[in-house]
């Protein structure tokens, strides 16, 4: 089983935040999120010094075994391995970007997906598009390594329209971050 | 009878087409005179003989056999059927995206929820309202900073035992959870409370909730000050989480836990938590334990409401699927009746629709009900297996029953 590390999850989102946004109240309520980063455990991570990762079917998830990379209006798209809602490549925008007149939201689950072309995980940010009535188009529901409430940058039913003007929910994104 | 009802009653008798809608109209609008001098037709049962007024029904204070059921996703209102018959008997106002709770005392529904001054924008405004069990009609609101809008658990807002606390839970997305006094009815303050959700009442102490550390962490609330303690990790919020939509039983002070691979874990609730040895559900079910493996096909549980547990008699009810792990939100296939006295599992009922949620009836009945995606409900006597009624478009969402005090 893959697993990452949440702390490093958080580090990456917040890097890639500080840099993409002015907006000092989200930032410092995400700021008081990750005071709780201490206290997440401390999981084996697929890092680059660890040991090479199991990539055999056999050690893929049943949505990595069936992923594809030429479809992103599809559900089994590889980047889509965590993610819940309307894909935004369905409902006029896409894969990173929001459709016309939606706001993409400063912050996001993430999930951790491989690319059956070079075998390799990344982190996907899934970047909620929000300030419009819901896409309903290409609805997905994907829960590899997708968990409960209480470790919300890896739980796909928050809206994720924080820090935005309107906490509608239209789409859901995947932002590629990095390696995982 | 309604207006809507005099109508459709004068259309039938008298044979009136589309065309005759005004006409008929005109002459309720005309008052009694023309309607009196409408000849009743003989196979109407009651007299049409004076006007009748519009009136608002009310309904009975909130009965053990009856389910809250919430519409699908994005929808609003919880929906109340009676078990037994199977009709609806009323809603609760229940906004998108809203979390219900019902008074332990049966006066009131409560209601955190969250609206805007433009309906998607403009002003923000977040409280709990108020409503008259037996009206249904809105007694107050009661502001409060904020919450997690997101609906579909039973764990983000929950009641002190005596009904005189709540606690809203927040995500801003920082987690804190809002203390409201539902006596003096007024927000008090909100507690900071990181990396932890899931809230759990703790009688006499305040609450507690799981947290992403895989331990239990417990909030002592004491009036402008608390304590917040946790229990040793005991689960891998990662790679085995539980189930936010923990079970709290307030007779036995007791909560469920309900883990991907199907580990069942209970804990006795007070200042300092007491966890249970976790043992799984299959094997309680004569099979191997489930793993986090891929290709390691088992029964797993699955659904937003996986689990229910009638209280009186120990047995809890589990949606499960087969399948591979992570696939903890896909609908079930047969419902497994645990006994968590013996840990055996009991019952094994086959279901149809893969419905993510489930309830019971905390009466001597223990009528379940499930529902799913189709918005529609099954309501099947746990001890036989035996579907009583089905329901269509009673809703998709998260079911609520009165729990015993």
């Amino acid at each position: 089983m893959i697993r990452f590390n949440p702390d490093a999850a958080g580090e990456k989102m917040l890097r890639r935040l500080a840099g993409g946004t002015s907006r000092r109240g989200i930032l410092s309520r995400l700021g008081a999120a990750l005071v709780a980063a201490p206290v997440f455990p401390l999981l084996p991570v697929s890092r680059a010094e660890a040991a090479k990762p199991d990539r055999s079917p056999e050690a893929k998830t049943a949505f990595a075994r069936s992923a594809q990379t030429k479809d992103d209006t599809k559900c089994n798209y590889w980047r889509y391995c965590a993610i819940d809602g309307a894909l935004c490549t369905c409902c006029g925008g896409g894969i990173h970007s929001c459709p016309a007149g939606a706001e993409p939201s400063p912050v996001s689950w993430v999930g951790s997906c491989i690319n059956p072309d070079d075998g390799k995980a990344y982190m996907i940010a899934y970047r909620d598009c929000c300030g419009k009535p819901a896409c309903g188009q290409c609805g997905c529901d994907n829960t590899d390594r997708e968990t409960q409430l209480y470790l919300p940058q890896l739980n796909n039913n928050v809206i994720w329209c924080f820090g935005t003007s309107s906490m509608e929910y239209h789409c859901s994104t995947a932002m590629m971050i990095g390696a995982a | 009878m309604t207006l809507k009802g005099t109508l459709k009653k004068e259309l039938g008798t008298n044979g009136l087409g589309m065309n005759g809608v005004g006409t008929a109209l005109a002459r309720l609008l005309l008052g009694a005179t023309l309607v009196t001098a409408v000849p009743a037709a003989p196979l109407l049962a009651e007299t049409l003989g004076e006007p009748e007024e519009p009136q608002v029904g009310t309904i009975d204070a909130p009965k053990p056999n009856w389910f809250y059921v919430r519409g699908g996703w994005g929808s609003a209102g919880s929906s109340i059927f009676d078990a037994g018959t199977g009709k609806m008997v009323g809603m609760v106002s229940t906004s998108r995206d809203s979390d219900l709770a019902i008074d332990p005392d049966g006066k009131f529904y409560y209601v955190a929820e969250t609206m805007w001054s433009k309906v998607n924008r403009g002003t923000r405004m977040d409280f709990v309202s108020v409503y008259d069990s037996k009206t249904l009609k809105l007694v107050t609101e009661i502001p409060t900073p904020g919450r997690l809008i997101i609906g579909g658990f039973n764990t983000n807002f929950v009641l002190s035992d005596d009904g005189k606390t709540a606690y809203d839970y927040n995500f801003d997305p920082a987690s804190s959870v809002n203390v409201i006094d539902m006596v003096k009815r007024k927000f008090v303050r909100a507690i900071e409370l990181p990396g932890c959700a899931s809230l759990i009442p703790n009688p006499g102490v305040g609450f507690s909730a799981l947290c992403a550390d895989g331990t239990l962490a417990t909030v002592a609330v004491k009036g402008a000050s608390q304590d917040i303690t946790r229990s040793a990790e005991f689960f891998d919020a990662a790679a085995d989480p539980i189930f936010s939509n923990v079970i709290y039983d307030r007779k036995k002070k007791m909560a469920v836990m309900l883990s991907y691979t199907g580990l069942v874990r209970t804990a006795q609730i007070g200042a300092a938590p007491v966890i249970g040895m976790p043992f799984s559900i299959q094997e309680a079910g004569g099979m191997r334990a489930a793993d986090v493996k891929p290709l390691d096909i088992a029964w797993y549980p699955g659904g937003m409401q996986p689990m229910a547990l009638h209280r009186a008699t120990g047995m809890l009810w589990v949606l499960m699927h087969k399948g591979e792990y992570w696939s903890h939100k896909e609908g079930a296939e047969e419902i497994w009746g645990l006994d968590l006295a013996t840990k055996k599992v009991v019952k094994r009922y086959p279901v149809e629709g893969h419905p993510s949620n489930i309830e019971i009836t905390q009466d001597d009945a223990a009528l379940i009900m499930i529902n799913g995606m189709e918005n529609d409900a099954r309501i099947i006597d746990s001890r036989t297996g035996e579907t009583k009624h089905e329901i269509k478009n009673a809703g998709g969402g998260l079911i609520t029953v009165v729990q015993p005090r």
